[in-house]
């Protein structure tokens, strides 16, 4: 019974089924979203630990994975991580009073100069959706902003984001102040002018060409 | 001496049909059904109803233009606009210094969107304000070239800050040249304009000037977001 509540969770978040009253997709009009099942699957004693390894994590994954080789695109990875925030609304209550562990906290933030919202969001949804705590820091984001995110969560890693190559050399300098206070924080930058090479220059621990070589990168840290 | 020429388009105008939505999205292939398509059809139904898109030029004389050092000079003040748009606009005499906007309503619906949780719409009104103010800006670059036809001027493309290498700090500069405009943009301390869905830039104007292919075809990043929409 739990494992195929699992499963259709699973499905629900891959494909975007948000809950009961969401029309799509078609093969799953009338039938329970993200939302009920998530429910259910709580008052049958699934565990949200479960929950969230065996359905949420695993679909997103799914979803990153399909991504990455263009078999999607940007608007159905986001209805995806809608259904997954619906699920997830039923499991705050257990990461707030620690009966469910996630894997860390991660602070994200676009680097100052720079409005570009998209790939930071994109990341910080599968992230979130990997089983970490997001703390999403928003765009324009000054240096002394991830400093002070730092110094609150001292154990936590640092995503820094930049869509033009005329502010992605903004990033060194918070790399630079975040290591001046925290040498072990370890800082990953995405966004897409970088590269491998550009995240090494400047000091990066990490780079995620997308976000799931970045989820993989971060899960390496857990492991 | 030039003043500020101000246009106003209803959105309905300039607003881009569901299929140039999806095509720069890059997701033609999505279901009649799928939720991003119902959004799109019913929020640029719902958006004929807005205030509008607000853009404008001002034409300024060049003092100096020096492809070598990547500089233009006007009144005084120097853009750094880099060797790149130098040489495109190399032949130019005068420019066109332009800004446009879609407005605050269009960042207040789109941060509501974002708060409520509903993050795929709120990315695909992203979009859709910024295929928006793109089109204002194509139909008041003709008026421009119009304008100008009768004594056998020719414009360039539009280059903005923070892409081929101009400095997202010359912002502040060039808002100075723009000087007072009824438009109402303002710029941060780190250079990025309010309302967010705005753009800003310059364009060149001469009788000799060539035409050279437009964004993404010229730019020399490879790996950028845009390009890997737009032309892969």
């Amino acid at each position: 019974m739990s494992s195929e509540l699992l499963t259709k969770l699973s499905e629900c978040v891959e494909f975007g089924k948000i809950n009961l009253a969401s029309p799509y997709p078609p093969q799953m009009k009338g039938l329970p979203g993200a939302d009920e099942i998530t429910k259910e699957a709580l008052e049958s004693g699934v565990t949200p630990g479960e929950i969230l390894n065996d359905a949420l994590i695993s679909a997103m994954n799914k979803v990153g994975q399909k991504f990455s080789e263009n078999k999607i695109f940007v608007p159905q990875m986001l209805l995806s991580a809608k259904a997954m925030g619906a699920s997830m609304i039923h499991l705050k209550p257990f990461f707030a009073n620690g009966s469910v562990q996630r894997k860390g906290v991660f602070i994200l933030g676009t680097v100052f100069g720079d409005l570009h919202d998209i790939g930071k969001n994109l990341f910080g949804m599968m992230v979130e959706g990997a089983g970490w705590e997001v703390i999403d820091l928003g765009i324009d984001v000054k240096i002394e902003k991830f400093v002070e995110a730092v110094k609150q969560n001292p154990t936590a890693v640092v995503g820094i984001s930049a869509l033009l190559t005329t502010t992605m050399v903004n990033m060194k300098p918070v790399i630079e102040a975040i290591k001046a206070i925290s040498p072990d924080t370890k800082v990953i930058v995405g966004g897409a002018p970088l590269s491998s090479d550009f995240a090494a220059q400047i000091g990066a621990d990490g780079y995620g060409k997308n976000p799931q070589e970045g989820i993989v990168w971060l899960d390496k840290l857990t492991a | 001496m030039y003043n500020f020429k101000s246009f106003h388009f209803y959105f309905a105008e300039v607003a881009p049909s569901v299929a140039e939505v999806l095509d720069f999205l890059k997701s033609t292939d999505l279901e009649e059904e799928h939720p991003a398509v119902i959004f799109i059809r019913d929020i640029l139904d719902e958006l004929n109803y807005s205030t509008g898109i607000q853009g404008g030029y001002i034409i300024k004389n060049i003092n100096e233009l020096n492809v070598k050092s990547g500089f233009i000079n006007i009144e005084n003040t120097t853009l750094n606009i880099g060797r790149q748009i130098c040489g495109y606009i190399k032949e130019a005499e005068k420019v066109a210094l332009f800004l446009c906007t879609a407005g605050e309503e269009f960042t207040r619906m789109t941060n509501a969107l974002n708060e409520q949780g509903d993050i795929m719409e709120a990315y695909l009104l992203d979009a859709i304000g910024s295929l928006s103010v793109e089109n204002a800006m194509d139909k008041i670059q003709i008026e421009l070239k119009q304008i100008l036809h009768p004594d056998h001027f020719k414009i360039s493309n539009r280059y903005s800050p923070g892409y081929c290498n101009w400095p997202l700090t010359d912002q502040k500069a060039l808002f100075d040249l723009l000087g007072e405009n009824s438009i109402g943009i303002a710029l941060s301390e780190s250079f990025l304009m309010t309302p967010r869905k705005s753009v800003s830039g310059i364009i060149g104007i001469g009788q000799q000037l060539k035409h050279h292919e437009y964004g993404c075809k010229i730019c020399t990043n490879t790996t950028c977001i845009y390009r890997k929409i737009l032309h892969e």
